[in-house]
């Protein structure tokens, strides 16, 4: 020891004793909480039917989702159920999904898709109690259920405004004959062009107001013994309510000629016509929901309610997350859309009609007092090419009601269960 | 080194023959031989043609087994009608515009230009134009109609099988025109000046001088124009999608419509490619046709 030096001993020494105290510090230090990995984000790829407004009040339920679970974004894109039904089944052929959550309408291209074998099956993932009856049916193939319901619309009756039948001391009809009175007032008001705005676009919304009186004439049965195909088009008891209530009236000109259906709003709430039969998302087409009234035609039964339902791919590359999305949509998702402009009501039983907004909570209160059975959309149901030509024939008849005959021979010959 | 410079051209003619094959030749083979498959039994048979031709939904059928005096007649017969209307005008119309504007209007570039604007439209987009074009109260054509008291043309024509037709042929001339009268306008600028004003000092009409002296000089332009129109009427759909979707009852559907119907409403594209390959088989003549006329 006496060759070293002595100021380097006690450095030695010194720096000895602080690794020492250092080492028993962190020896006895309480262990310090790991810090929690965060959840890598996820992108989920959404495609709906909705475009313009109605995209907007669905990205509150998007927005609501994130808040929820800030580890999840959304692409939301919008694609039209007639172009989803031609591009989507190609992609799904060739294993690949342009989105991992997909919303659309139609119930027969979900099961058509769901017998190829490209989509989840989601008959444990989702409770068919939860929702209201009948609305999984069309989803439902194989006894499984291939798709969840979101909000659905009511295609209630004649919507009026209430400002305009006040001015003109106008009444809800309760009966046919008050019905066919109520338009002979409206016909003699000056400026009115046709008590009846009809609808046009590509063909969906003459399709509404012909079920409307099938239903509401021939019964609620009626209307799903014409979707099953176990009446036909051209029986006796359909070809009543066309000869004797819906031709007769289209002749006597109290409908309109089709118009574009977005520009038929406008005509008629600046009253160039009275009544619109439309779906309840006409609540957040108008500048005053409040002004809205609407009718069911006297003696109705039931009304047609549509849902868009939401499926998941098989080749989602995020299908956990995506199921998990599902899920909340399903229900939780459906009050929030409820809440917003969108005219929708949950198909969620759970769902307070209280959280609703407010135009379409009377709508609701409505439908419930009248105590209308909600009925599957005829044509979204039957699908395939006999939905356009539905459409069709009914265009061709609202032009040319004498070719009544020709028309419903056309519908029998070609609906999918009596084809043939 | 002799075999090798005889591979020579094989190594750069490989990678185009190869882009042809994989995306030209394979589809239409698969193509015409899905038209044959039986998606039921997996065997080839004509049972898609067979379906196809006697279908009778009215919005699918091909021919119209009886003929009233308006449509719907028939997809293919709807192709035919829009030939035998819209070639013609399209071809006079242009070509005597054209003239027009090159030896009698000043100012012409502006008018050429604002016709040439129908081309650049989208079809699609041309489709629904043509659709307001002919509604009653905001479209052109009925409210010029109401105006001098046609009443019965004074509608929305595309609502009735008697006009809706019609309506979308003359909204496709609006369309296309443009390109004709480019064509006709681009090849009259090849004619020399000095045979008009030699027709001219020989007391030539203006008539004389187009049908004896411009008309001839343009045959290939003609037939460019007539050849491209006729493609263009056959393979005809976007605006027809856009504007009637085929009706009212089947009166405007066309074959590329029908195609569409099997494979994006029908979800059947063994059917699909059935009308696929009858639509080649009714384009293949006409161009076959016009091409041995041109070479002769």
């Amino acid at each position: 020891m006496a060759g070293v030096p002595r100021n380097l001993l006690i450095a030695g020494i010194v720096v000895l004793i602080i690794l020492v105290i250092g080492a028993i510090f962190i020896a006895t230090r309480p262990p310090q909480p790991t810090p929690t990995p965060t959840p890598a984000t996820v992108k989920l790829k959404v495609i709906g039917p909705w475009a313009g407004a109605e995209a907007e009040y669905f990205n509150k339920v998007l927005e609501e989702y994130k808040r929820i679970k800030p580890n999840v974004e959304f692409e939301y894109s919008t694609v039209r159920a007639e172009d989803l039904a031609k591009t989507l089944p190609l992609q799904l052929d060739a294993r690949t999904t342009p989105a991992d959550i997909i919303i659309t309408p139609w119930g027969w291209f979900i099961v058509e898709m769901a017998k190829k074998g490209h989509i989840v099956d989601l008959t444990t993932v989702i409770n068919k109690d939860d929702y209201v009856a009948g609305v999984l049916d069309s989803v439902t193939w194989d006894g499984k259920i291939w798709a969840a319901p979101f909000t659905m619309w009511l295609k209630p009756g004649f919507w009026y405004r209430k400002s305009f039948f006040q001015a003109h001391g106008l009444s809800e009809p309760k009966t046919w004959d008050e019905f066919k009175s109520l338009l002979d007032k409206i016909k003699g008001i000056s400026g009115v062009k046709n008590p009846i705005v009809t609808g046009d676009g590509v063909g969906w919304p003459i399709s509404d107001v012909t079920e409307h009186f099938i239903i509401a004439i021939g019964g609620p049965q009626l209307q799903l013994d014409l979707i099953s195909g176990k009446v036909k088009f051209n029986d006796a008891r359909v070809k009543s309510v066309f000869e004797a209530y819906l031709v007769p009236l289209i002749k006597a000109g109290y409908f309109s000629e089709p118009i574009e259906w977005t520009k038929a709003v406008e005509l008629w709430w600046k009253g160039d016509y009275a009544l619109y039969f439309m779906g309840t998302w006409i609540t957040g087409m108008v500048e005053n929901p409040d002004d809205l009234g609407f009718f069911p035609l006297p003696g109705a039964k039931g009304v047609v309610g549509g849902t868009d339902y939401i499926f998941v791919p098989k080749y989602s590359a995020n299908l956990n997350v995506a199921l998990e999305f599902l899920k909340w949509l399903a229900t939780e998702g459906q009050v929030v859309h409820g809440s917003t402009k969108a005219g929708k009501i949950p198909t969620w039983v759970k769902a307070s009609p209280g959280a609703l907004w407010k135009p379409m909570q009377d709508v609701y209160r409505k439908v419930q007092d009248l105590k209308l059975a909600i009925l599957p959309d005829m044509d979204d149901t039957v699908g395939g090419d006999w939905q356009t030509l539905f459409w069709d024939q009914l265009k061709l008849l609202w032009v040319s009601p004498d070719k009544l005959g020709s028309v419903l021979d056309t519908l029998t010959r070609e609906h999918p269960a009596t084809k043939g | 080194m002799r075999l090798a410079r005889r591979l020579r051209p094989l190594v750069f003619l490989v990678p185009p023959f190869t882009l042809i094959a994989v995306f030209v030749i394979y589809p239409i083979l698969a193509t015409f031989y899905y038209s044959f498959y039986d998606k039921n039994t997996g065997l080839l048979s004509l049972d898609n043609y067979k379906e196809v031709l006697l279908s009778s939904n009215p919005l699918n059928i091909i021919i119209a087994r009886s003929f009233s005096h308006t449509p719907p007649w028939g997809a293919l017969v709807h192709n035919l009608v829009w030939v035998a209307l819209h070639v013609p005008i399209v071809t006079f119309l242009g070509l005597i515009i054209a003239y027009l504007l090159k030896y009698h209007v000043r100012g012409s570039t502006i008018i050429k230009a604002v016709l040439f604007l129908g081309i650049v439209i989208p079809p699609a987009v041309g489709g629904l134009i043509i659709r307001f074009m002919f509604e009653a109260d905001i479209g052109i054509v009925p409210i010029l109609f109401s105006y001098v008291g046609v009443e019965s043309l004074s509608k929305t024509w595309t609502l009735y099988p008697q006009t809706a037709l019609l309506a979308l042929i003359l909204g496709s001339v609006w369309l296309w025109l443009g390109f004709s009268v480019t064509v006709f306008a681009a090849a009259m600028e090849t004619i020399p000046r000095s045979h008009i004003e030699a027709a001219k000092v020989f007391g030539a009409s203006t008539w004389q001088i187009f049908y004896k002296i411009v008309a001839p000089q343009l045959k290939p332009a003609i037939t460019v124009v007539v050849v491209m129109t006729l493609l263009w009427d056959l393979k005809i759909f976007d605006i027809v999608y856009a504007s009637t979707g085929g009706g009212p009852g089947g009166s405007t559907t066309v074959l590329a419509l029908v195609m569409y119907n099997y494979f994006a409403r029908a979800l059947d594209y063994y059917k699909s490619a059935a009308v696929a390959v009858i639509l080649t088989l009714v384009v293949i003549p006409f161009i076959v046709l016009i091409i041995r006329r041109e070479r002769g």
